[in-house]
């Protein structure tokens, strides 16, 4: 390794390779590397890879950002962490084709500052919640979501044509890239799109090396509205039917998501907060509320738009609302509107504030199952006695929804993993009977029992994987895969 | 009973165990990407963009491995908790080059204190058997023969005074208020002692330096050689345990006697004396329009910046929040508070640059990372021994973000840091002049009573 990357980027030191753990947020799988390399060129991890795989050695990619915690910490068996943290070129930024071409290390906060100075009209598609040190590349592989998700769909869909070295050692551009002169301007480029081949990937094929984002207008009109209830059905229904307004309002809603009281509680340490939801009532939340953070190209536009949403909700509240009187518009400070804009942020990190420690077990389900999906899962919290923390977003105009639980739990106890564990175990085999597709799935878990199910996909996966990565070297066991 | 370095790793880890590696300590103003700054300017370090959150973990920053970084520590501190790692030398090389600035803490939303945990590890390490750095094995000696670091004559820290003719103050013994003077302003910034004591004389306050005063024990507590450190903290403990009051012109050892102290003596032990920090005098008695200062022809229209000393800004600031914090029944309710106290403390020096502004006619103009959010000099945790390339490379950066506001003259309120700017001005050509805001006070005569 030191012969390909130089001796200051390829290291066997104990207290190294431990650094780069991670048990918590996504997963709690995370292995000691054997090693680790920080390549910087595209040829490096070719030869890397190469040498990988004749000699059998896995391979972990990171990318500079960590995510959230680590998006594919390095499991057993450990071997090569790869970190593309010095892969971190903002390459170009084409407003006219609104795209931005980026290198796996570029951090959402340095692409988020960099556009704000120099393409303040333009937003890049991080990820809202994402913490500023996770990485444009992670999320889009991970194929999460970005600040305006609910309008424009799951970050995925965001990245248009992408580089990919395999481990047998091709390098592959695709989409419209796949053309030695074309732009990045059509993700399906020559045929079969390959770039969706890699979402969802979790560093089992190949290591991506760049990357074409989209990038959307960056309005001055901008607000959040919200609104209250009392139950996860009526957030749920009331939602739907404004998402389902495709060529008006749902456009406008960059941003929707939503939850219930104890996402605010559980923010601040156990001891330190009141836990009865009187407290939290009289300071003006509902026990559960859904926010509509909307986007606009002029005032009268953005008036509109939350005119057309308060008037749905008053509407729905009066007609069709299991509990309508308790459905109330809930007014925000200007610092709390502006609060809940800013991206990225660090709204997901305090979690770890209640005890020590907690991990986010996250599930797609069609938008008119997701509280269904949280009723179910805030029971198995209870159960386990865990606080019940439950975060629902929308995805392209409520085509899915991305339910998150939010597990707070003590890690400085091993039986709390064990119980975590169990909870996850139980309420997976529960989903899965629904149809319900876990986000990142952990390879313990999620990945043997979501692929016990769908034996003739996951033949063609691996047949696929076979391709490009003959010796299974590639984050071997994360999604179930050799 | 003292406590062991080993034991005040086992009582944070409820605080380590609270690391999600979420990374956000990296960077200055990691809560607010869409700051408006100053644009991207190219230092003598190189070009940086001052906008928004910038990457500003001085280790991370040098060396690259995530096990620099902040959160690649608090990872090894749990893997040493967990029996995944030993205590070796490479664990200790991988430690020990933080400067404990605690930029990483006042980032961290779970509030972890970080700058504890890695001198706990620290400590731990060196109570394992690994053998310090030399450089901290050679002040390590050095303190134990001399009473301070540098290898200065212990007959000799009070010859300052006897050179500026304050002499009289050397173990005043009717004075209830004291002066720390510090082995840095004891012998090498002499004019931050001298400035000081000075503005004090003039002040009329009936003060003593103490002349069998001892190294606070900074370095020690950083580097992890707690029983040199706690040795000394006992020496000055019963040299000063007459007094009231003591004043520091230090940031570190302010920050040594009044956070470190009352967290390494036993259980239930207290400081028995009141501790201030000479600025905090200076900016009371402006507040309380008891002084003002001259105007200075020399001064006037000079560009002044002000760098906050991590001792005495962010590391007060973390410590005030924690405290509020341990005391609170509704944290939610309290966090506004928390804050408000956080941002007076730091308005304290400004109080006085401010002044300085108005009666003297400077032009103070801040830099882009201030506060909370201060850049470090680069030469606490014991860097500045050990790893003196990597120690000054930070400290141009500091420099450079002063040229980036056209700064004429970059003040700070600590000997240390005002060391390290300085040489870092020297070697890379900033061409700033470096010094003390009571330093200028008293260089150029400013000070006036107001009757």
């Amino acid at each position: 390794m030191i012969g390909i990357v130089g001796k200051n980027y390829a290291t066997n030191n104990k207290a190294i390779t431990a650094s780069y753990l991670a048990k918590s947020v996504m997963g709690l799988e995370s292995q000691i590397a054997d090693i680790v390399v920080r390549p910087k060129y595209v040829e490096e991890i070719r030869k890397i890879l190469l040498y990988c795989s004749e000699e059998k050695i896995a391979v972990s990619p990171i990318s500079g950002g960590l995510s959230g915690g680590f998006a594919c910490p390095t499991i057993k068996p450990a071997g090569v962490q790869l970190d593309l943290g010095r892969m971190d070129r903002i390459i170009e930024i084409d407003e006219a084709n609104r795209i931005a071409i980026v290198e796996p290390g570029v951090t959402n906060g340095t692409l988020w500052a960099y556009m704000e100075k120099y393409h303040p009209d333009w937003a890049p598609p991080i990820a809202d919640g994402a913490p500023p040190a996770a990485t444009v590349m992670g999320d889009a592989i991970d194929r999460g979501f970005s600040l305006y998700t609910s309008s424009v769909g799951p970050q995925g869909d965001n990245f248009m044509c992408g580089e990919v070295v395999f481990p047998n050692g091709d390098i592959v551009r695709t989409g419209s890239w796949a053309l030695p002169f074309a732009k990045p301007f059509y993700k399906y480029g020559l045929g079969p799109d390959m770039w969706s081949f890699l979402m969802g990937s979790q560093g089992t094929m190949g290591v991506i090396t760049k990357a074409a984002v989209k990038i959307f207008p960056h309005p001055e009109f901008k607000t959040v509205v919200a609104w209250g209830m009392s139950n996860p059905q009526d957030m749920q229904d009331v939602t739907l039917e404004l998402g389902m307004k495709e060529f008006g309002v749902a456009h406008n809603t960059v941003m929707v998501q939503g939850g219930n009281y104890p996402l605010v509680m559980t923010r601040w340490p156990k001891d330190k907060v009141p836990h009865d939801y009187e407290f939290y009532k009289e300071i003006g939340f509902s026990k559960w509320w859904m926010n509509w953070e909307t986007w606009a190209q002029s005032q009268k536009e953005l008036d509109n738009a939350v005119d057309i949403i308060n008037n749905h909700c008053k509407d729905f509240a009066k007609n069709r609302a299991k509990d309508g009187a308790a459905m109330k518009q809930q007014e925000l400070h200007p610092k709390q509107i502006a609060s809940r804009m800013k991206k990225p942020n660090k709204i997901a990190i305090p979690y770890s504030f209640w005890e020590a420690g907690f991990l986010f077990i996250t599930f797609y389900t069609p938008w008119n199952e997701c509280a269904h999906f949280a009723e179910m899962y805030n029971a198995a919290m209870k159960k386990y006695g865990f606080p019940e923390v439950m975060w629902i977003a929308s995805i392209e105009r409520c085509r899915q929804a991305i339910c998150m639980p939010i597990i707070c739990f003590d890690s400085t106890k091993e039986e709390d993993f064990e119980k975590v564990q169990d909870m996850n175990r139980e309420t997976t085999e529960y989903a899965l009977k629904q149809g319900w597709l876990n986000y990142r799935p952990d390879p313990y878990i999620h990945a043997p029992l979501t692929y016990s199910q769908a034996a003739m996909y996951w033949k063609y996966l691996r047949a696929w994987k076979k391709i490009v990565d003959p010796n299974m070297i590639m984050h071997p066991g994360r999604l179930g895969l050799p | 009973m003292a406590k062991t370095g080993k034991e005040r790793l086992e009582e944070l880890k409820p605080e380590i165990f609270k690391c999600i590696h979420c990374k956000a300590c990296r960077f200055a103003y990691s809560g607010e990407p869409s700051k408006k700054g100053i644009g991207e300017f190219k230092g003598k370090q190189g070009t940086v963009l001052y906008e928004g959150m910038v990457d500003s973990c001085p280790a991370g920053i040098e060396y690259g491995w995530e096990a620099f970084w902040n959160a690649g520590k608090i990872w090894i501190a749990r893997s040493i908790l967990n029996g995944d790692l030993e205590f070796t030398e490479e664990v200790r090389d991988v430690i020990m080059p933080c400067i404990t600035c605690g930029q990483c803490s006042a980032q961290c939303e779970n509030k972890i204190p970080t700058v504890d945990i890695i001198e706990s590890l620290r400590a731990a390490c060196v109570e394992a058997g690994i053998p310090m750095i030399e450089k901290h094995q050679l002040v390590d000696r050095l303190v134990k023969e001399r009473n301070n670091p540098y290898g200065g004559d212990k007959d000799e820290r009070m010859k300052w005074a006897k050179d500026a003719g304050l002499e009289k103050f050397i173990n005043n013994k009717d004075a209830k208020i004291g002066y720390y003077v510090g082995c840095t302003a004891s012998y090498r910034q002499v004019e931050v002692a001298i400035a000081t004591a000075k503005i004090f004389e003039q002040l009329g306050i009936d003060f003593t330096l103490i002349e069998e005063e001892v190294c606070c024990g900074s370095p020690f507590f950083r580097v992890g050689a707690v029983e040199t450190a706690q040795e000394l903290m006992k020496k000055n403990l019963e040299n000063f345990k007459n007094l009231e009051m003591v004043y520091f012109s230090c940031a570190g050892c302010y920050r040594t006697f009044t956070v470190d102290y009352p967290k390494w003596m036993a259980e239930g032990e207290k400081l028995p004396f009141e501790t201030k920090h000479a600025f905090e005098l200076v900016s009371d008695l402006i507040t309380q329009g008891k002084i003002k200062f001259k105007p200075n022809k020399e001064l006037k229209g000079k560009v002044v910046t002000y760098h906050d000393p991590c001792h005495t800004g962010r590391h007060f600031a973390i410590e005030i929040e924690q405290e509020m914090i341990k005391n609170s029944k509704n944290l939610m309710l309290d966090m506004r508070k928390i804050n408000q106290k956080i941002n007076e403390w730091f308005e304290i020096p400004r109080v006085i640059l401010k002044k300085l502004e108005e009666d003297v006619g400077i032009v103070f103009k801040e830099m882009y990372r201030i506060k909370l959010n201060s850049m470090c000099c680069g030469a606490g945790g014991g860097v500045r021994a050990g790893y003196p390339d990597f120690s000054l490379r930070t400290s141009s950066l500091r420099c450079d973000e002063a040229n980036a506001v056209g700064a004429d003259i970059l003040t700070t309120e600590c000997p240390f840091c005002w060391r390290n700017l300085s040489d870092a001005n020297d070697l890379y050509g900033h061409e700033l002049q470096v010094m003390g805001v009571l330093e200028m006070i008293s260089k150029y005569n400013l000070l006036e009573i107001v009757k």
